[in-house]
């Protein structure tokens, strides 16, 4: 029997729903699960609090895009807005506005893990065949020169006349046309997403999802049958209309890190490991401005990355060092993204079709905490330690450096004060960027931890199936479970993890 | 409707960071230092704001001090030359509000209070932000940004994000940045 997708906004909802499994979350960890389990016969029910945007209502314009994609409508941040997180809120998940970046989980990180933390499932040689089967979920392949657009050409050039490693990056799409707006959604559906590959499938095997639906509460989660307590909201989810029941044996969370443990500290489930271990990886856009037009906006963001700082095995957090990798966004959110406002800020937007644009991704240790006030409110707590700052400061240095070694007449650093590099020796001044909270613009994509797995309770907050202690069979399948950064881009782990766990939950039950 | 109170409060917003708080012990400090200096003396250095028909969300006054807020951050240029008033994002910003969670809105305010009497508060000047002349109301907006103090920083960064994300939507501001447009639009008009 075929499932569907159901929103629930625009209809009466009924009061109770039951299922044997219910999926909270319908991105890569959600909607693989969601999958798998349907296929396998299982009755799944999936709840989605964005709603199902496609086709043409993917406009690519950045107010209706971020108010409809994003959690809290793009305006999620840490507690001092330091950091913006960006999380997506829309059937798919994160792998609707991702950057389609495709990095499976390093071997170094796997090694780690399973050293560490004695997560033996993630040891290379049993984690691989799960991150093959992600690989070929994803459609993954190398992107083809003729998508590496002019900025990341750029990044390209100036890394290679520097003899820097780098390379072009693997990517999730099938038949892109280089509309250049991924991070708001690909209209043309190119991306190889959860909402086209796992969702469907999961559809087609009897999975009913349930979209404009918030998950607020999980009770009875020590009991064979769970009820989780479900807010319906209005068309543009913006206000609670209704509320119901769901009803299920086995509960997975699968809402990203924030998301799954901000539930489940509302729930009460869980140890005092729950909301601990963040991490955020944050990333500083910096700016090289050309005198050529660069027309960053059109072809694929994010093509190139610099490798060559990049340490995939440290004793201490796997993966480490930094990254350096093209991006660029729409009209509006770029103009966010720069230091000032005023006169200067308008002479700076005044330059965007001659700007590329990088991200320097730094993974963190995990530091971070999300807290739930009684009240129901999340607070993301996240404090950048001295050892982020100061691969944060070497990152700028090289990546002014790149810039300024094919072309750029400078490279705009947008940290308040601004910083303006224009020669390599100007570039040291890097070393002098103090990053006080609220100065610079960090940006998380890929935030993780919050529900270690680990072997022992007094370890993490999750055991190696993924079931969260203290419950009965109440899992988390998605970022929260990575006791350290995954993966520079976590879609291909993430997926990977969910299909190894719930290949577990199938032989149990 | 839900049979329990709404569970909203866990929603953040785009404006969440300033009920944070510390955000709310600043901000009570300013106003208090506002009411309990000058009292309604004070207040009415605000003077009258011209009604405005249609607000969902703001009042008058709140809404002057966008339109003032507007005009520093985001002035017409040589570089772009478009009166930023001809889009009245104060009205948008009022739409984006009014489906806001009431806390959310309740912060928002208290940052409106805090930008009109920011002269007063950080300067000590006995005017209002709305009051200042068009090139001294820039050069004390910029002061945010640059201040040592979190709360003017976190203040200035929650403003760009929602007013400079609407503006740069604004079709009529991309010829002057290079911008063609949204690449569908643009294979549709051909």
């Amino acid at each position: 029997m075929s499932g569907s997708i159901i929103d629930l906004s625009r209809q009466a909802p009924p009061d109770r729903i039951a299922a044997e499994v219910c999926i909270i979350g319908s991105g890569c960890g959600g909607g693989t699960a969601a999958r798998l389990l349907a296929e396998a016969g299982h009755e799944v029910v999936v709840l989605e609090e964005g709603r199902d945007v496609i086709g043409a209502e993917r406009t690519q314009r950045d107010g209706a895009m971020y108010d409809q994609l994003y959690m809290d409508r793009g305006g999620r941040a840490t507690h001092d807005l330091s950091v913006s997180v960006l999380q997506g809120r829309v059937l798919g998940g994160g792998g609707v506005i991702n950057a389609s970046d495709v990095v499976p989980a390093p071997e170094g990180v796997l090694r780690h893990w399973a050293a560490k933390f004695g997560l033996e499932d993630f040891a290379p040689e049993r984690f691989q065949v799960f991150q093959e089967a992600a690989l070929d979920d994803l459609s993954a392949s190398r992107i083809p020169e003729e998508l590496v657009n002019l900025a990341n050409d750029k990044l390209r050039q100036g890394a290679t006349a520097l003899g820097l490693r780098g390379e072009v990056m693997r990517h999730n799409r099938v038949g892109c046309r280089g509309l250049g707006t991924c991070l708001i959604g690909c209209p043309v559906h190119a991306k190889r997403s959860p909402r086209m590959v796992a969702l469907p499938h999961a559809i087609r095997a009897g999975a009913r999802i349930y979209t404009r639906t918030r998950a607020v509460k999980i009770d009875k989660a020590s009991e064979e049958l769970k009820e989780i307590k479900v807010r319906v909201l209005d068309p543009g989810g913006y206000h609670e209309h209704a509320e119901l029941t769901v009803r299920a044996r086995i509960v997975i969370v699968a809402a990203n890190a924030i998301a799954s443990a901000q539930l489940l500290l509302r729930s009460g489930v869980g140890n005092d490991h729950v909301g601990r271990n963040l991490t955020l990886q944050p990333q500083l856009p910096i700016i090289g401005i050309f005198d050529e037009r660069i027309a960053a906006f059109d072809g694929v963001p994010q093509s190139y990355a610099v490798t060559e700082f990049e340490e995939e095995d440290n004793a201490e957090y796997g993966l480490w060092g930094y990254r350096i990798e093209g991006i660029m966004g729409t009209p509006g959110i770029v103009s966010t993204l720069l230091p000032l406002s005023g006169a200067e800020g308008m002479r700076a937007m005044a330059q965007y079709d001659r700007m590329a644009a990088s991200l320097l991704l730094v993974p963190d240790a995990p530091s971070g905490q999300v807290q739930v006030a009684r009240s129901g409110r999340l607070t993301i707590r996240y404090a950048q330690r001295r050892d982020h700052q100061e691969r944060l400061r070497h990152a700028v240095e090289n990546a002014a450096k790149i810039y300024l070694e094919a072309g750029a007449k400078e490279v705009l650093v947008p940290t308040l004060p601004p910083l303006t590099i224009r020669t390599a020796g100007d570039a040291r001044r890097a070393r002098e960027l103090g990053f006080e909270p609220a100065t610079a613009p960090l940006i998380s994509a890929h935030q993780q931890g919050t529900v270690r797995f680990a072997a022992h309770e007094r370890d993490g907050g999750a055991d190696l199936d993924g079931r969260v202690y203290g419950t009965r069979d109440v899992y988390v399948f998605d970022s929260s479970g990575f006791p350290t950064s995954a993966s520079s881009h976590t879609m291909t782990p993430i997926i990977a993890a969910s299909r190894m766990l719930t290949s577990k939950l199938l032989t149990r039950i | 409707m839900p049979s329990t109170p709404p569970e909203e409060s866990a929603r953040e917003g785009l404006f969440s960071f300033l009920s944070r708080r510390r955000f709310l012990k600043a901000g009570v400090v300013a106003g208090g230092a506002i009411l309990g200096v000058g009292g309604g003396g004070l207040l009415a250095l605000r003077g009258h704001a011209p009604s405005v028909k249609g607000l969902r969300a703001l009042d008058a006054h709140e809404y002057r001090t966008l339109q003032s807020l507007v005009e520093a951050m985001l002035p017409k240029t040589d570089a772009v030359p478009i009166d930023p008033a001809s889009m009245d994002l104060p009205r948008a910003f009022d739409a984006f509000l009014a489906d806001e969670p009431k806390h959310n809105v309740e912060d928002l305010q208290k940052a409106l209070v805090l930008i009109e009497f920011g002269p007063l508060v950080f300067e000590g000047r006995l005017t209002t932000f709305s009051r200042l002349a068009p090139a001294e109301r820039a050069e004390h907006w910029r002061a945010w940004a640059l201040s040592d103090n979190l709360l003017r920083r976190q203040v200035s960064i929650a403003m760009r994000k929602f007013l400079n994300l609407v503006y740069f939507d604004h079709q009529e501001v991309w010829p002057y940045i290079g911008y063609p447009g949204p690449s569908m639009m643009r294979s549709t008009a051909r």
